[in-house]
């Protein structure tokens, strides 16, 4: 398993557009990840579950990796958040 | 056996086609023709895009409203099949923050086909440099064989726009 956390430094959050970018970066992976924010987990691969979480400037998320490629995965998923978020 | 039958026939569940209806009055396009590259390149999924005639947006299927967000300029629904709509009014207007939009549902609501959801002011938003142009997505495309928008054609509030199969 491997995890990240990350303060959303976007002034306008988690909308369509990076949801929609960060799916299609999570989607190129196997491994199951897992956004969460505050108590509520959502998969990385759904547009809509991210949607919702409705994650602002200053918001923390963590993100959580299992499967065969999560290094990998992690990897590329900070370096997507740290350009886009 | 009566399943298997049914399969054969075509009248499984499985085989059924899944209607969405337009949730807008206006010009039915291709997601192609949107100028944001998560719409157009079918990252946010497959679906149309409507030039819009009218400021107004109505339930395109039954279902009930997974999450309108907090700036009014989109919402989507999960239909009683478990399809997943996103309906986004113009394009960059999260940037309006709510200006020129109004809510008319919650997250969670039920709602029913023609159930009016937002309306806008096509107007200002125009005034203030935003394309009205509104991408009506499946988001959970992977989840479907077949997605076919209208395309090309003048629609209503509630006529066909995209028919889905499993």
């Amino acid at each position: 398993m491997k995890e990240i956390k990350y303060v959303i430094k976007d002034e306008l959050g988690i909308h369509a557009r990076p949801a929609g970018l960060l799916v299609k970066e999570a989607r190129r992976f196997q491994s199951e990840i897992i956004l969460k924010k505050d108590n509520t987990s959502v998969d990385a691969k759904s547009i809509l579950r991210i949607m919702g979480l409705g994650a602002k400037k200053g918001d923390e998320i963590t993100m959580t990796f299992h499967g065969a490629d999560e290094a990998e995965a992690s990897t590329s998923i900070k370096a997507f958040l740290a350009a886009n978020l | 056996m009566f399943n298997k039958l049914k399969e054969q026939l075509g009248l499984g569940s499985k085989d059924k086609e899944i209607l969405i209806l337009s949730p807008i009055k206006g010009e039915a396009c291709s997601l192609e023709e949107v100028k944001d590259p998560v719409f157009s390149e079918k990252i946010m999924g497959e679906g149309l895009a409507i030039k819009p005639l009218a400021g107004r947006v109505v339930a395109p299927v039954d279902g009930t409203i997974g999450l309108i967000i907090g700036t009014k300029h989109a919402v989507s629904i999960v239909s009683e099949q478990g399809t997943e709509i996103l309906i986004h009014v113009g394009l960059d207007t999260v940037k309006l923050n709510g200006e020129f939009y109004h809510a008319f549902v919650n997250t969670g609501d039920k709602v029913k086909a023609g159930d009016l959801l937002l309306e806008f002011d096509m107007e200002q938003i125009k005034a203030s440099g935003y394309d009205v142009i509104t991408p009506v997505v499946i988001c959970n495309t992977s989840e479907y064989s077949v997605i076919t928008p209208v395309i090309g054609v003048m629609v209503e509030e509630l006529d066909r726009v995209v028919a889905i199969k499993k």
